[in-house]
């Protein structure tokens, strides 16, 4: 019976096919497929930031770095402070020579 | 990660107000610190790199300029007290305000003559690359308003004055 069968399964297989064609694909469809694609991993990457935050934050909260940070902010704002005050001392000592030595001086 | 996110903010914004707060401080204290309110020359030894002799020097210079000084700003004074008083007096430009006039600008010029002399002096009493440098920077400084007012005056062709 499979060897009667074969031809005629075969040949219905194809009138099939001929009577019900595929129907052409819609324009850009792989891109709509690649779209669909990236859109469904994006919520993984929202929630890798979200990860990396947390990460980051603990980071951020351990005790021994939370100190050494406020040293490091320590020094550095008194760098700053100290090259602003020398300056700022400098165009005081400069204004008040010029006030001793020239009344006519644009102040 | 809203949790977070808000930590980090607040992270960030302490790190801000720690540098901020601290160069504020240690700017005051500098400032206040390094300026000595009585010495007049501090300005000239740290820029110019003096000597002590040189300090010396130029110190009794100082204060062999500082009376003289102070005797022509009194007649500056005075004698644009006068100016005002004969313009008050007046109704309009009489040859009595003019010569006031005259007579405060001779005596500005006295004092920037005396000054220009002070500061040729001191130059002389420093090494002379830093005399230089002195003397360029006390003229620019005491001079430079009125050729910065004059330039804007002579510039300004459309100004009210009408000047070409």
């Amino acid at each position: 019976m499979t060897d009667q069968s074969e031809p005629s399964d075969r040949l219905l297989g194809a009138l099939v096919r001929a009577a019900r064609p595929a129907p052409p694909l819609p324009p850009r469809f792989r891109e709509a497929v690649w779209q669909r694609l990236e859109s469904a991993q994006a919520p993984r990457r929202a929630a890798s930031v979200a990860e990396w935050l947390d990460r980051a934050a603990a980071w951020l909260l351990r005790p021994g770095l939370a100190l050494a940070g406020v040293a490091a902010l320590l020094l550095v704002g008194t760098a700053i402070g100290v090259v602003q005050g020398t300056n700022l001392a400098d165009e005081r000592a400069k204004q008040q020579y010029l006030t001793a030595v020239s009344p006519l001086t644009n102040r | 990660m809203r949790r977070s996110l808000l930590i980090l903010l607040a992270i960030g914004l302490a790190s801000a107000a720690i540098v901020g707060l601290t160069s504020a401080l240690a700017r005051h204290l500098c400032a206040q610190h390094l300026v000595r309110p009585g010495d007049d020359l501090a300005w000239l030894r740290r820029e110019f790199g003096l000597r002590q002799s040189e300090l010396e020097r130029i110190r009794q210079l100082h204060e062999g300029y500082l009376p003289r000084c102070r005797e022509m700003c009194e007649r500056i004074a005075a004698s644009k007290q006068d100016l005002q008083a004969a313009l008050a007096a007046s109704n309009g430009l009489t040859p009595e305000t003019e010569q006031k006039l005259a007579e405060v600008g001779a005596l500005r010029a006295q004092c920037q003559a005396q000054m220009l002399r002070h500061f040729h002096e001191v130059s002389q009493a420093m090494p002379p690359e830093q005399g230089r440098r002195y003397l360029t920077e006390m003229q620019r400084l005491t001079l430079g308003f009125h050729e910065q007012f004059e330039d804007t005056m002579s510039r300004n062709e459309a100004g009210p004055h009408g000047h070409r």
